[in-house]
């Protein structure tokens, strides 16, 4: 693929004819094979601006593009097909076992039994879960740690060249979630995919982007390398946020915003 | 048997209201079909005209609640029939006798229930086997004993009350050897002709003074083999309430002898096919009748 | 011990008539989820008519049911005496426990899960199909259950506009005053809104999910 995987140029989005933004001429591009993280308190517009991408939310204004097209151009179904989504409750169906489950999307695709059969086994030994103990399990037989690795697993079903992740590892306890972190990376390597996460986690946002986009209030304040946004902030809340981080060293949220409305609750 | 706890609790409430107001009320009951409720109706406009209160308990659910009710004292009078009353409440056999039937019954209900009977009021209300006359004509049918070559196609339908009573349904299907291949449908009695009509069924079995026959020239068929006795229309009443309301007993005289069949179809008819309700029929014919006078009501 | 002999002389009477009843309560819930189902999930679509539509099943359910046997009989083409009336009565009752039903169910399915749905690419159909009808199929069956209950003991009714069915002997037992009669009509219907219950609640429990 040659020019960005994502583009975003001005793009706005209001819920409600009075209400704030909830995106503010938003824009920015995501090459390929690139982490990108959208980082923010909750009601910064990172999640809306994530579901922008593969059209869950369609903008008031501007243009999103996905691989050189318009967004809107795509057909939604197909578009999603190509995108995988891991949101923070996973939404694994209680009714299937964690192998139905990985092997939605190809089945949704037409592949045959067996082929399904053997992806979804390959990638949950990916994951880190022995297919031959938990292919046959149901979703509420798992721990939280286990659901959100299914979750990957199938979103990455169709191997699609672009993965959109909504504070994956949001609903974990520390220690599973700095596990997940570190598996995460190493993933990420064989992958080679493009990856956009969001999370309101600043350690987190370190540890996991090439890039980071610092939102708030719809805003995008700086995209860079962690190196810049630590070394070179925009502007002061941007240097706060980070100073938090490094004083820390430790799991530490986005102070939340100081107005109220705000926080819409865009998870 | 638990008497009908509304009649109870209905009476109990009229006795109630009655003691505030000073007087017990005379209660006036019917059974559930339009000739019932215009003579109950009947009944319960001549008593008010002469300023006796009345408490109305029309439509009840048929003979044996309105029989066990009256032997209750839960009410005072209503219209009853002589072979009715004979076969189905007192179970004697058939009689063809009309005013032996009639001696009879009076004579049994004093001694045996404490109840009296008026003189006849002059009609009678016999069970009328009806048809489409359509029908009638096709298959060739004038008596109750055409039917037996006709069990398999013909749909029969009735009354509740009719299809369990022994000397109903029942007993005619032996007195005339008939065999039905259709079940005979329950129907309540206000939707029977409109069954028939419908081709829900093909033949109902209804009353001789009902006004729809007339309405649509329905085929009467003859009970050749007699198997129903006489139906004599006569009121039944508590000896006891006319001792505290005499005027009871000048209007059950008035309607002696007095309402004869073609009296009692008109007014059937006026109910079901005009429209009109009850107590508008029958405070028009009062009024033709000069039964009681207009300042009267 | 008279009532128990008396129910064995009427057997056939007894067994013709639950036949007849059974006719009458499968017939018309049938028509209710043949309505009601593919309508509830309709409002789930378009949230807006939800109001209006399960206002008027509401309505239809407070009407007493003898009445609205009475106003039917009227109606042309579906009106008339006997046992079509007395279906379009029944069906009439029973949409509004699986319109509800039907409609909460798909509302109260996990919205994780339908999110998911969306974020991979599934069709609104392949969403109907394979989360939202599977997920609220219990509390579906839960409002089948509880129509059909409702409805053997309605059908009872139905014995006075000529449908047939066990009311015929409840009401012959009213006009002859003999609670055997009653009897005979009522504990046949009571038995059968048992077994429906039981039946159908079992078959509601093999597909409970746990969410």
């Amino acid at each position: 693929m040659s020019g960005p995987a994502v583009e975003l140029r001005n793009v706005s989005k209001k819920f409600g004819a009075n209400a704030r933004p909830v995106m503010d001429r938003v824009s920015f591009r995501i090459e390929p094979g690139e982490t990108v993280v959208l980082l923010g308190s909750s009601g910064a517009g990172k999640t809306t601006t994530l579901r922008t991408i593969n059209r869950l939310v369609e903008p008031d204004d501007g243009e999103v593009e996905v691989e050189g097209r318009e967004v809107r151009s795509w057909d939604p179904i197909r578009l999603r097909r190509r995108t995988g989504y891991v949101i923070q409750d996973v939404g694994l169906l209680p009714h299937l076992s964690i192998a139905e489950n990985v092997e939605l999307v190809p089945k949704l695709e037409g592949w045959s039994p067996e082929r399904r059969n053997e992806r979804a086994r390959e990638l949950l030994a990916f994951v880190g879960l022995a297919p031959e103990r938990f292919a046959s399990k149901r979703p509420k037989e798992l721990s939280g740690g286990e659901r959100q690795r299914v979750g990957v697993a199938r979103a990455l079903a169709v191997d699609p060249p672009l993965l959109l992740m909504d504070e994956p590892f949001g609903a974990l306890d520390a220690v599973n979630r700095r596990r997940m972190q570190d598996e995460f990376l190493e993933m990420k390597q064989k992958l080679g995919k493009t990856i956009v996460i969001v999370t309101h986690d600043v350690p987190e946002a370190m540890k996991l982007g090439d890039r980071i986009g610092v939102m708030h209030a719809g805003r995008l304040l700086q995209m860079g390398p962690p190196s810049e946004i630590l070394g070179r902030p925009a502007n002061d809340f941007v240097a706060e946020l980070v100073q938090s981080a490094e004083a820390d060293g430790g799991a530490r949220r986005v102070p939340p915003p100081r107005a109220r409305g705000e926080g819409r609750g865009e998870h | 048997m638990k008497r009908a706890k509304p009649v109870v609790f209905g009476a109990l409430l009229a006795a109630f209201a009655a003691g505030c107001t000073g007087a017990r009320p005379v209660v006036v009951g019917s059974k559930n079909f339009t000739e019932q409720v215009i003579l109950g109706e009947m009944l319960a406009q001549l008593l008010q005209a002469r300023n006796v209160p009345v408490e109305r308990r029309l439509n009840l659910g048929g003979t044996l609640i309105c029989h066990r009710a009256i032997l209750a004292g839960d009410l005072d009078v209503y219209v009853e029939y002589t072979g009715t009353a004979l076969t189905a409440i007192l179970k004697e056999p058939v009689s063809h006798d009309a005013s032996a039937v009639y001696r009879q019954v009076r004579e049994t209900y004093r001694r045996d229930l404490g109840l009296a009977w008026t003189e006849p009021l002059g009609f009678e209300n016999t069970f009328a086997i009806a048809m489409k006359p359509e029908t009638a004509k096709t298959l060739g049918i004038r008596t109750i004993s055409d039917l037996k070559a006709h069990g398999e196609a013909l749909r029969p339908g009735a009354g509740h009350e009719f299809l369990e009573r022994e000397d109903g349904f029942r007993g005619l299907v032996d007195a005339y050897d008939l065999e039905f291949t259709h079940r005979p449908r329950g129907i309540e009695l206000g939707l029977l002709y409109q069954a028939l009509m419908e081709g829900e069924v093909d033949f109902v079995v209804g009353s001789a003074t009902d006004g729809l026959i007339e309405k649509f020239a329905l085929t009467v068929l003859e009970d050749d083999r007699s198997y129903f006795p006489p139906y004599d229309a006569a009121a039944v009443y508590r000896p006891s309430t006319v001792e505290r309301e005499p005027a009871l007993a000048q209007v059950l005289e008035l309607l002696e002898g007095n309402l004869d069949e073609a009296a009692m179809r008109s007014l059937n008819r006026r109910v079901d096919d005009e429209g009109r309700t009850a107590a508008d029929v029958v405070s028009s014919f009062l009024e033709e009748r000069r039964w009681v006078t207009p300042e009267r009501k | 011990m008279d009532t128990l002999r008396f129910l064995l002389e009427r057997r056939g009477d007894i067994a013709q008539m639950t036949l007849e009843h059974v006719f009458l309560v499968a017939v018309s819930i049938a028509l209710a989820v043949a309505i009601g189902v593919p309508l509830g999930i309709l409002l789930t679509r378009r949230p807006s008519l939800a109001s209006p539509v399960i206002g008027f099943a509401n309505v239809m359910q407070t009407i007493p049911s003898l009445a609205l046997f009475g106003f039917l009989i009227p109606v042309p083409l579906i009106g008339g005496i006997g046992n079509r009336t007395a279906i379009v009565a029944l069906a009439l009752y029973a949409l509004l426990p699986l319109l509800r039903n039907t409609y909460a169910g798909i509302q109260s399915v996990d919205p994780s899960v339908v999110e998911a749905g969306r974020g991979m690419g599934m069709t609104d159909l392949q969403r109907l199909r394979l989360i939202e009808i599977p997920l609220a199929l219990p509390t579906v069956l839960a409002g089948v259950r509880i129509s059909t209950v409702n409805a053997i003991g309605l059908a009872t009714i139905a014995a006075a506009i000529g449908a047939g069915g066990l009311g015929t002997l409840i009401f012959r037992g009213l006009s002859m005053v003999d609670s055997r009669l009653i009897l005979a009509g009522a504990v046949p219907a009571a038995v059968l809104a048992l077994v429906a219950d039981g039946l159908l609640g079992r078959f509601e429990k093999r597909f409970g999910w746990d969410r």
